[in-house]
């Protein structure tokens, strides 16, 4: 197998999942066993080109002109196959859960649900290996437009009010800015393609950088960068699965994917360094990590609080383009495994807590923890890692950052890292702490799942193994960090 | 290199194997096996730095292992086994497993040779040790969970940002002696200073320490805080400001110490007390001041354990370790009231008990150095502890008025765990040589003279005579059923008012915002879907007709730009 | 100290026994007799050994006595006095503490020899 045919590859085997849902729409079994083995496929594909990865040989493929130097291409590079990855490995294991939770909490419209997600995977592929701006966009939109269906899911009017808002301010600031972006650039470039170092430098200058930068920072809405944010938390009405799978990883992570893409291919780490056309973003970024743990604090809705701890982990990415440094570029791109690694732990354990509960508040949790320990451990690692304890991922991702930030000589940013995981820790924990060593105020949990053999009310099997598989991931991201830190080393080393 | 693994590990090893053990005794006594093996072990390591490990493309050393760290190293086994068998009768397996991994941490932070092994330990010391308290299972026990394990991260990302700035600025993660001057070595310092609960810094010592378990409270006295004073030691020995901050900290937690009613918090006050003069004795960084340092801190684990260990009992059997509620208990707690007296000796250092050769050391040396209210300040603390802790304690609990309790005497395990701490209390006052040769520098320096053995004395038993004045004419303040105000006043009372004030109006203001733009957004949306779209069901593709319209947004950009190119 | 007999001494462990001998005001008075005699032992022997000297100030006789005295009577004075600023119920902090909560019962082993 070539690389180029598993880079087509990758884009295939989503869609044809898409299609076989529809057709084996009557056969759950059969239909879910396809996808699995789909996601198998793909992540396995993807693991093919990220052994075959040559970061000096040129493999884009062309798949579409549009007009002279507007194509729609595919190509490889570091950070594209690392999302990728992340993306693919995860919707394995988030098909798992998914199946177990549309199954356990009796949902309907199996095939649509599980149709939008292999039409939401196959965009997230498309993002990932777009060779250029303009690809990415197109799949930016596809992405937006094959997850509303899944927002909307429970077709309650809360759903559809949720759904409306998450397609307006996606749709809204894809169009209202990151558009004008897109063809300013083209306009003042002549090119759209993603260049080591930048396409911008030396074709724009002054105030106008910093203009570009706001246009493409508030037009990747998927970044969830302050005030364009409110679609997360409104996503959530989405079933749970969703939330886990778009909403911790694919979703988002196109968004601060994009993020990171414009700042090290469009503009260049060094063009942004040197005009300083960065400032500003790393103080909105910064506002964004504070106030987004803040209203986290004061949320009582399990997912809701995830949807900003998402909101406030996602600035980190967004920080540190902004702090146009090698290192804290590096420490965006791993904060983008990890983050995903943790939060996507977190949504499948909510999930895991509302199959076997019914519970969606936090404030209704307490004592949960001896019923469902396996459930509440994974959460508990998962939250140390997006607190950023040793020896779990996120702790490398913050101390890159950290790094980043001595070197950029933005204290400020240090001190808001640090206040960051203080409030992290203050609206984490308390879910496990209360779970574990406090006493329901009403008698035994009311378990959907209770055996009259065990003392345990997990979730069905389906659902809890997945979060325990990810939870020990993240274990496991702490020790191999250093393979992808070196893998994504180029992105930043040849321009120096 | 795999023979020297390093010592941590074992303890990881260990809490992973609990799992398999049952229940009872004979987990019991794998939890004593498992410290054993760590001493047995670390009393035969070489010195060196024996284990290096490459993680995120860093050179982590593991195992520095010199005299520094395994004087620290082997009082932390000791420490772990004493508690564990103090703990013996205890079935809760969060608290087993958080011992293991706790003291495993504590052990591998002072093998820790460069700064991020020790950020990584450090925090692991921060969350197991958070499970001693939790272990308690009362909303208070959680609430005051939370605060420490806060104010616990917050020493660990002040670490973390410091090692970050250290290392860009020098280029080195080695952990050596630093000094104070850049941004990062503060930090450092800082986040060294709220784990050695200096001034200001040091609530969360008293606030959280007896929350903790009946068990739970001897384990946690050993490791943080010590943890803390051998990094200060090893990073900042000579450190002028040490001298002042060490000097306030003997000095301030008495005056609580004597008003305070719950006796185990009183100990607390000490445990912070007696850190300070660990903290002078680093400050002054002259190879006696800093042998006396670490012997205070090596013979201080085993007394406090020892004190906090009859307290413990105490609580055990009459639900309360509360002054206002004791008394009389030396008739049916005898033993428990002997240990406890011993551990008062030892903390007061009297001579032949292990804090007087141990604190003398310090001592002297503040006086050589030439710091003479330094020294005031620490002889005035001498006298002070042996109020609260030498006398108060026992006198509280074992006699004072008789609370009409008659509590059985402790455990088996609570009285040899005791027995052994008492045990070497004595022997180490007694001969303090195989003590002495275990420190960092050579020793030479006899403890029992004379001069120092009647100075003392005359210290020590008219601080005694002026509290039985005070008992018998009543003027001494009388035990009673309420706390006392203390720093963390500010962050238990003042910025939760204020934080809460603000964030109610920041989310009042964040909603009326939003609310107004979604309206807006909405409005919009809802506009689109009368014009261009049916209201279908929801899988159906995206309607056309939007498609119309954006290709129309798309060409406006495009000729908006080119207008601003050419204009 | 007030005795209550409430309890059968044979009921008590055997150093507990030999203990009820503090139980009689007479034995405590003369504990607290022997000590005001060792205490003027112990600054009368300041004039007779010789001192190490490194401060002027330990010249003064019984300048350890003297300091041990008045300084720890200071120290709880100034503490009692401390009182009137800081002391607090103890449910001042609740829920959010443990001082006003009971020990949870499970976790301990009261054994009571009243019964």
């Amino acid at each position: 197998m070539s690389v180029q045919t598993a880079l087509i590859l990758t884009l295939v085997i989503p869609f044809v999942a898409a299609i076989l849902n529809m057709v084996l729409r009557n056969h759950d079994n059969m239909r879910d066993g396809m996808t699995f083995l789909a996601s198998v496929l793909l992540f396995g594909t993807v693991v093919f080109l990220v052994s075959n990865y040559n970061n000096n040989a040129n493999q884009a493929i062309m798949l579409l002109s549009v007009m002279p130097g507007l194509t729609i291409s595919l190509n490889l590079e570091p950070l594209g196959l690392l999302f990728a990855m992340i993306a693919s490995g995860l919707w394995i294991i988030t098909h798992i859960f998914g199946v177990g939770y549309m199954r356990g909490n009796n949902e309907e419209h199996h095939t649509r649900f599980f149709t939008s997600f292999c039409v939401a995977i196959f965009a997230t592929m498309g993002i990932a290996f777009s060779a250029n701006m303009f690809t990415l966009f197109i799949f930016y939109e596809l992405l937006t437009v094959s997850t509303y269906p899944l927002v909307a899911h429970k077709q309650t009017p809360e759903a559809k009010l949720g759904a409306r808002t998450y397609m307006g301010i996606l749709m809204g600031t894809s169009i209202g800015f990151l558009l004008v972006a897109v063809v300013w650039t083209w306009q003042v470039a002549g090119t759209l393609d993603f260049v080591q170092g930048g396409i911008l430098d030396g074709k724009i200058a002054g105030a106008m950088v910093p203009i570009l930068l706001a246009l493409y920072v508030f037009g990747i809405g998927k970044a969830a960068i302050m005030p364009f944010h409110r679609w997360l938390p409104a996503a959530m009405v989405a079933p749970t699965p969703v939330s886990a799978l778009l909403h911790a990883v694919a979703v988002v992570k196109a968004g601060v994917f994009t993020m990171l893409k414009v700042g090290i291919y469009i503009f260049g780490i060094d063009f942004l360094s040197q005009t300083g056309a960065s400032e500003w973003l790393v103080w909105l970024a910064s506002a964004s990590i504070l106030i987004a743990s803040l209203i986290a604090m004061t949320k009582d809705n399990l997912k809701a609080r995830l949807a900003y701890s998402t909101v406030s982990q996602l600035s980190y990415i967004t920080l540190g383009m902004a702090l146009a440094t090698s290192m804290g570029a590096l420490g965006g791109g791993m904060q983008i495994a990890m983050h995903a690694m943790g939060k996507i732990t977190l949504f499948m354990c909510a999930g895991a807590i509302y199959v076997a509960t019914h519970k969606t508040k936090i404030s209704e949790m307490t004592g949960l923890g001896r019923a469902m320990p396996f459930t509440f451990i994974a959460f508990l690692i998962g939250s140390l890692s997006i607190i950023g304890i040793p020896p779990l991922g996120g702790s490398w991702s913050k101390w890159l950052l950290m790094v980043g930030a001595a070197d950029a000589n933005q204290k400020f940013a240090i001190a808001v890292l640090m206040i960051s995981s203080l409030l992290n820790v203050a609206y984490m924990l308390p879910i496990v702490g209360r779970g574990f060593f406090l006493k329901a105020p009403v008698a035994a949990p009311v378990g959907a799942a209770v055996s009259p053999t065990s003392r345990f009310a997990e979730a069905p099997l389906l659902c809890v193994l997945p979060p325990v598989l990810t939870a020990i991931g993240t274990i496991l991201l702490f020790f191999y960090a250093g393979q992808i830190e070196a893998f994504l080393l180029p992105i930043v080393s040849a321009q120096q | 290199m795999a023979e020297n693994f390093p010592v941590a590990f074992l303890f990881f090893a260990g809490a992973a194997l609990l799992f398999a053990i049952p229940k009872g005794n004979s987990r019991a006594i794998f939890l004593l096996a498992v410290p054993v093996a760590a001493g047995l072990y670390i009393w035969s390591l070489p010195e060196g730095d024996l284990w290096t490990a490459r993680v995120f493309n860093l050179d982590l050393e593991l195992m520095r292992v010199d005299r520094l760290s395994r004087i620290f190293a082997l009082i932390f086994a000791l420490a772990a086994f004493l508690g564990n068998l103090y703990a013996w009768h205890v079935r809760d397996r969060v608290q087993q497993v958080a011992t293991l991994l706790y003291s495993g941490s504590a052990i591998g932070a002072v093998f820790a040779g460069d700064l991020i092994t020790l950020f990584i330990y450090w925090e692991g010391t921060a969350i197991a040790s958070v499970f001693l308290i939790w272990a308690r299972r009362t909303e208070g026990a959680y609430h005051t969970g939370m605060r420490y394990l806060i104010i616990q991260v917050g020493s660990g990302v002040l670490l973390l940002a410091g090692a970050a700035l250290y290392w860009r600025e020098t280029g080195s993660l080695a952990f050596e002696a630093m000094t104070l001057g850049s941004l990062g070595t503060w930090l450092i310092f800082l986040a060294f200073g709220i784990k050695s609960a200096f001034p200001l810094l040091h609530n969360w010592l008293q606030d959280s320490y007896p929350a903790a378990t009946v068990t739970g409270t001897v384990i946690l006295s050993t490791f943080t805080t010590k943890l803390a004073i051998y990094a200060l030691a090893r990073g900042f020995a000579g450190t002028e400001i040490l001298i002042y901050i060490g000097a306030v900290m003997t000095v301030f937690p008495i005056f609580y110490a004597v008003i305070e009613n719950d006796l185990r918090r009183v100990l607390v006050y000490s445990l912070n007390n007696q850190l300070g003069f660990m903290v002078v004795g680093i400050g002054i960084g002259s190879e006696l001041a800093l042998n006396g340092a670490v012997a205070h801190a090596f013979v201080h684990i085993l007394y406090k354990g020892l004190l906090l260990m009859s307290m413990g009992a105490v609580l055990y059997r009459t639900g309360t370790a509360k002054g206002s509620e004791l008394g009389g208990l030396y008739k049916t707690m005898p033993l428990t009231m002997i240990f406890c007296v011993i551990g008062a000796a030892s903390i007061s250092s009297f001579p032949l008990f292990s804090g007087f050769v141990a604190k003398s050391m310090v001592l002297s040396d503040t006086a050589k150095e030439g710091y003479y209210i330094i020294w005031a300040a620490l002889l005035f603390a001498s006298a002070g502890v042996f109020h609260h802790s030498g006398i108060k304690i026992p006198f509280f609990a074992f006699f004072a008025h008789d609370s009409g309790k008659r509590p059985k005497e402790a455990p088996w395990n609570m009285l040899l765990a005791m027995g052994i701490g008492a045990f070497l209390s004595i022997a180490i006052g007694v001969y303090p040589a195989p003590l002495y040769a275990l420190l960092p520098y050579e020793v030479d320096y006899s403890p029992y003279s004379i001069s120092k053995v009647v100075t003392t004395l005359q210290l020590l038993l008219f601080a005694a005579l002026a509290f039985t004045v005070l008992v018998r004419t009543g003027i001494y303040p009388p035990e009673l059923r309420s706390i006392n105000l203390d720093s963390d006043w500010s962050y238990r009372m003042l910025f939760p008012r204020v934080i809460g004030a603000v964030s109610r109006a920041i989310g009042k203001i964040w909603t009326a915002m939003t609310g107004f733009a979604l309206r807006r957004v909405n409005g919009i949306i809802a506009g689109l879907y009368r014009t261009h779209g049916p209201e279908g069901p929801l899988a159906r593709v995206w309607p056309t007709g939007s498609m119309v319209l954006w290709i129309a947004i798309l060409l406006a950009a495009t000729l908006l730009i080119s207008f601003i190119d050419l204009a | 100290m007030s005795k209550k007999d409430d309890i059968d001494p044979e009921n008590l462990p055997w150093l507990g026994r030999k203990l009820l001998w503090l139980d009689k005001k007479k034995n405590v008075d003369r504990i607290v007799y022997s000590l005001y005699a060792i205490c003027a032992a112990l600054f009368a022997a300041d004039f007779f050994i010789t001192k190490y000297i490194t401060l002027w100030v330990e010249r003064i006789p019984g300048f350890y006595a003297l300091y041990g005295f008045f300084l720890s009577a200071g120290l709880v004075l100034c503490a009692k006095a401390m009182r009137v600023f800081l002391m607090r119920p103890e449910d001042y902090y609740a829920p959010y503490d443990v001082e006003s909560e009971e020990f949870p019962e499970d976790q301990l082993e009261r054994i009571d020899h009243n019964g």
